[in-house]
């Protein structure tokens, strides 16, 4: 999960990562009075949103009056900034910067091991810093303690560490006027996986990766998983798009290289869900039907490989007791194979048979991406 | 001959009692694989599939010295501790299928393997089977026979569920394979598709070998350096999916750090630089069988 800025600076604090006063101000706050108590005339905007750049895309603005921080915050809020939603605004003092520099840490996936990367040159166009202009330090992972000279990095390395992030990243690192070190902002990721150790995480507010809130369907499929630590399987992944194409995979990887045939045979996907392990008829007959509540649909497609574990009279089951209630009249593809593949075909067909379903049924007979064909020319 | 499984290969599973580990435990007897010791902590004593529960991993290598592969199947918060403790008792070869580990537990447990050069196959790996001698996990399922053969075909894939579907691909043309490893899907890879390719290089039955990966990572650059360094001289088929990842917003990475790290090596990049050293790039996944038949 990716952290607002205002969430990773809390953060850093914790770790005793300085950062600017700040007050966060929230869509239909007081902003003058928030302004007035504030009691420091120069001051900066920043809007909260899952993005960088903001500096170049007219998300951070620079305000010395009541008036001028209300008007823009007006502005602010009714704008996106990289296609986002702005979920609240940053109202920061304004700094009086003497170096700009970079600090960051990240998983090298090549060493498999986390990596700290500072520059001396940070700030806006750090991707275009030179090579030679970039420290990289790998560090060992079992060495909780880092001696660095490189400001905050030894406090960096405890964030990381600590609140198990997968990356942290402080850009611009600037020293003062007054030869004082600040986090001028804070891009954080954590680890999803390491949420059964950080119950504190649950008080995050709802967002999605996708720039926007998420959709109600989203919101859901969400639910669906509740209380599901274990790796034996999930029915909740779901993300919608703008097509119309439904779609129920399975398993991660076939949904890769689906989502890939899919738009390749000229159909656009009204969603992207895939359901993985063994999750129960129960789960996947919810997750069917959150995904079928999409209106104007103009097919559905239902593949997966062949299976290694997953029951697929089981999940069938689970997709055929929503078919049986929607009895949805576009085309539907469906292609799978693996364990118990007689039940699900038996189930998936008896189903067609007796709702009248436009739908063709293979096995591992022919490939995946073949089916994708086959429903565009069944929605043609 | 085949790759990590041999006939000499003994396997203990790690969370035997557990309902994964139980059916794990049947698959690979099912498949012929010597299957000898559990071990669940405070369940010593009991017994599941006629092998014996150890409360721990000393305790098994004590009565069961010859153990050389170790199959974890525990919840992902007792992942770290379960892998350390193989890694401590030596086992050589460390099958884990755990999903969702922290990857500051990945991080630890693959330094530690490094120090001991123990080989980790996974997080998040279904297994690995070489036809006709063994598998270690479930891969294949009960519809093995249908799918596997023994042949020439090497298959490396990041999706558990594409080791089978690629295999099924292969075995359709007419051919088989030597080996199927399912490397798991997690950023961080215990073993990668290069270790793996220098591994069937060396393999006599492996005539050529596809892979099924996936977009993100940098790991396809190993496999250029590899073959760069005549490390790696079979014939390599390569399926990367995810093209469609640029629906997606930029905004879904956050941060530099990533293209830090990763600078120039984006999808592009990944597949011109395999093109250049001669691998051969499938367009879609199911061209992968087709492609690599004529250097079986």
């Amino acid at each position: 999960m990716n952290l607002y800025e205002f969430e990773g600076k809390k953060l850093l604090e914790k770790h005793g990562i300085k950062t600017p006063r700040s007050v966060l101000i929230r869509r239909n706050d007081d902003v003058e009075l928030i302004y007035n108590e504030f009691g420091q005339v120069d001051v900066v905007l920043k809007v909260q949103i899952l993005s960088g750049k903001r500096g170049k895309n007219n998300g951070i603005k620079f305000c010395s009056s009541a008036e001028e921080v209300k008007k823009t915050c007006e502005e602010l809020f009714n704008s996106q900034i990289r296609e986002q939603i702005v979920v609240a605004i940053l109202l920061t003092e304004k700094i009086e910067i003497a170096e700009e520099n970079y600090l960051s840490i990240t998983y090298d996936t090549n060493l498999r091991q986390p990596v700290l990367i500072y520059s001396v040159q940070g700030g806006m166009d750090i991707e275009e810093v030179s090579e030679e202009k970039i420290e990289k330090h790998k560090l060992q992972i079992k060495d909780s303690k880092l001696e660095s000279d490189i400001p905050f990095a030894n406090e960096l390395w405890n964030c990381f560490l600590d609140e198990d992030c997968r990356v942290v990243e402080i850009n611009p690192l600037v020293k003062t006027k007054n030869g004082e070190w600040l986090a001028l902002d804070a891009k954080i990721s954590l680890d999803d996986d390491a949420f059964f150790r950080h119950t504190e995480w649950a008080e995050f507010e709802p967002r999605t990766m996708l720039g926007r809130l998420p959709t109600d369907r989203e919101v859901q499929v969400r639910k669906i998983d509740e209380g599901e630590t274990y790796y034996r399987g999930t029915a909740g992944k779901y993300i919608e798009l703008d097509g119309d194409v439904a779609v129920l995979f399975s398993g991660g990887g076939a949904s890769i290289a689906n989502m890939d045939a899919l738009i390749k045979a000229g159909l656009k996907p009204a969603n992207y869900t895939e359901y993985s392990g063994n999750p129960p008829r129960e789960r996947v007959y919810q997750l069917t039907k959150i995904v079928l509540s999409k209106p104007d649909l103009k097919g559905l497609w239902i593949v997966g490989g062949v299976a290694n574990f997953t029951d697929i009279g089981e999940t069938f089951g689970g997709i055929v007791d929503a078919l049986n209630e929607l009895k949805p009249s576009y085309p539907i593809v469906v292609r799978r194979a693996g364990p118990n593949e007689d039940e699900g075909k038996r189930l998936m067909e008896e189903c067609a048979k007796k709702n009248n379903l436009k739908m063709k049924y293979f096995g591992k007979e022919i490939s995946m991406g073949e089916t994708a064909q086959a429903l565009a020319v069944m929605i043609n | 001959m085949s790759i990590l499984i041999h006939n000499n290969t003994k396997v203990l599973v790690q969370g035997m009692t557990g309902k994964e580990g139980q059916k794990a435990t049947k698959a690979m007897i099912d498949y012929h694989t010597s299957v000898v010791c559990g071990v669940t902590p405070k369940k010593g004593g009991q017994v599941i599939e006629d092998k014996p529960i150890f409360n721990s991993v000393a305790e098994a290598k004590e009565q069961f010295p010859e153990v050389n592969v170790s199959a974890i199947y525990v919840p992902p918060f007792a992942a770290k501790d379960a892998i350390l403790e193989a890694i401590e008792n030596d086992i050589p070869l460390i099958n884990a299928i755990v999903e969702r580990i922290p990857i500051k537990d990945t991080a630890y447990c693959l330094a530690a393997a490094k120090e001991k050069n123990i080989r980790i196959i996974g997080p998040s790996s279904l297994g690995l089977i070489c036809p006709g001698i063994g598998r270690i996990g479930v891969v294949g399922g009960p519809l093995v026979n249908e799918i596997f053969q023994p042949g020439s075909i090497g298959i490396i894939s990041r999706s558990g569920g594409m080791t089978n579907e690629l295999s099924w691909q292969v075995r359709k043309t007419g051919l088989g394979q030597s080996t199927a490893v399912h490397v798991g899907g997690d950023l961080l890879m215990g073993t990668t598709y290069a270790d793996l390719l220098e591994m069937f290089e060396k393999d006599e039955q492996t005539k050529a070998v596809v892979i099924f990966g996936e977009h993100g990572g940098s790991y396809e650059f190993e496999i250029v350096e590899l073959i760069k360094n005549k490390k790696y001289t079979k014939s390599l088929a390569i399926y990367i999916g995810g093209k469609f990842a640029n629906l997606f917003p930029e905004g879904m990475n956050i941060g530099h750090a990533g293209a830090i790290v990763e600078r120039g090596q984006g999808a592009k990049e990944k597949e011109e630089a395999l093109r250049s050293v001669g691998v051969i790039i499938a367009d879609n996944y199911e061209e992968l069988a087709q492609l690599i038949k004529p250097f079986s």
